[in-house]
């Protein structure tokens, strides 16, 4: 049973790294489509489809901060923790990323006909990158308070 | 865990790569050749691409030949809405289909034809058999599902056939919007789009004032010298 246990805290320590990979490859892929299809379309301004298709890459850098703050000895004690901060955090990040991409998706699709709304269209992308900030801090809150912190 | 992905995103690109709708009755020309479109809906599946074709065969009645009936017309849109199996999609033909069997039904009314019997084919969708029902009504008693038939009903009874060709027009174009809010990076999306592409061209072809226009300079060029002569009556 501890063997178990104690295989939970490991993934609890790495999933906010895997699945936050994970999302960030969907999510840039997403909006990456939507900004090689607007380059066939537009005559310039290929460098900021490029930049708003790379957004959704934070949300696996929030899940490499998360894990290394989740990293510690691993007991009985701690591994339920680590697994709850760890799985939801990634989980929360994974879908954060997904639909930042689609959200970037949209504002490459709206401002390669009209420029002029490029600060407006991203707001979406924005707000959602807040809420994944939120996952973000407040693992590394609730993460003070595990047994085993070094 | 979830599905993290849907098929959806394979239409990312595609739909990114059109440009934005133009508007209809304002736009001029439609904002992309058909064989710019055609380049472009070449990332579609095989699959995707026969049943976008069937569904532009079903809207589009231009390419039929003259001899085809009213049953074989009828027969072929049956068979296209059973074959797709996409609700969006069979709504949206469904919907045009419909407008059509309105239109259909004011053109024979007009015409002054009786309510059609049972074995009568005539038209297709929800309000066959309620509109035979209510033939005499000016509306059908559908005013509720189609707030545009008494004025399409006045346009039919006054012959004003360009501003009712409008007025149908409109209709479609407002349904399309509606379901195109609901669907940014799919399939459903680029059907709404060509659709909507084959609406701002063909009335972009057939512009009234444009043709009027052309005849004008036509018959000048035709007449050369002549065309300043007054004739006998005129003031």
């Amino acid at each position: 049973m501890n063997e178990l246990v104690l295989a939970l805290g490991w993934t609890g320590i790495y999933s906010p790294m895997a699945i936050g990979a994970i999302g960030s490859s969907i999510g840039c892929a997403i909006a990456g489509q939507a900004g090689i299809g607007a380059m066939l379309e537009t005559e310039g301004g290929y460098g900021r489809y490029v930049g708003l298709s790379a957004l959704p890459s934070s949300m696996v850098i929030y899940g490499i901060v998360i894990m290394f703050t989740l990293n510690r000895e691993v007991t009985p004690e701690n591994a339920g923790a680590l697994f709850g901060i760890g799985f939801f955090a990634g989980f929360a990040l994974l879908y954060a990323a997904i639909w930042q991409g689609r959200a970037c998706a949209s504002a490459i699709n709206a401002f390669k006909e009209k420029p002029e709304i490029f600060g407006l269209s991203l707001a979406p992308a924005a707000i959602i990158e807040g809420f994944a900030v939120f996952a973000f801090v407040f693992a590394l809150v609730v993460s003070a308070g595990v047994p085993g912190a070094q | 865990m979830p599905a993290v992905e849907t098929h959806q995103d394979a239409y990312v690109a595609l739909i990114a790569s059109l440009p934005s709708r133009e508007t209809l009755f304002v736009a001029k020309q439609a904002p992309l050749s058909r064989l710019k479109l055609d380049q472009r809906l070449r990332v579609l599946s095989d699959e995707d691409s026969a049943t976008l074709k069937m569904i532009e065969d079903a809207l589009d009645w231009r390419s039929l030949p003259m001899k085809v009936t009213e049953r074989d017309v009828i027969n072929r849109s049956r068979r296209i809405l059973q074959h797709v199996d996409n609700e969006t999609l069979q709504q949206i033909v469904r919907d045009r289909l419909e407008i059509r069997t309105c239109i259909a039904a004011l053109r024979r009314r007009a015409l002054g034809e009786g309510a059609p019997s049972k074995d009568t084919p005539w038209g297709i969708g929800r309000w066959v058999d309620h509109i035979a029902r209510n033939w005499t009504e000016p509306t059908f008693r559908l005013d509720g599902v189609f707030p545009w038939l008494r004025e399409a009903n006045r346009l039919m009874r006054e012959g004003d056939t360009v501003a009712l060709e409008r007025l149908v027009l409109a209709e479609a174009d407002k349904r399309l919007r509606r379901l195109a809010g609901e669907h940014l990076f799919d399939f459903e999306a680029v059907v709404i789009y060509v659709l909507q592409w084959s609406m701002v061209d063909r009335w972009s072809r057939y512009n009234a004032e444009v043709a009027v226009r052309r005849f004008d300079d036509l018959t000048e060029a035709g007449l050369g010298r002549f065309a300043s002569l007054s004739f006998e009556g005129e003031g």
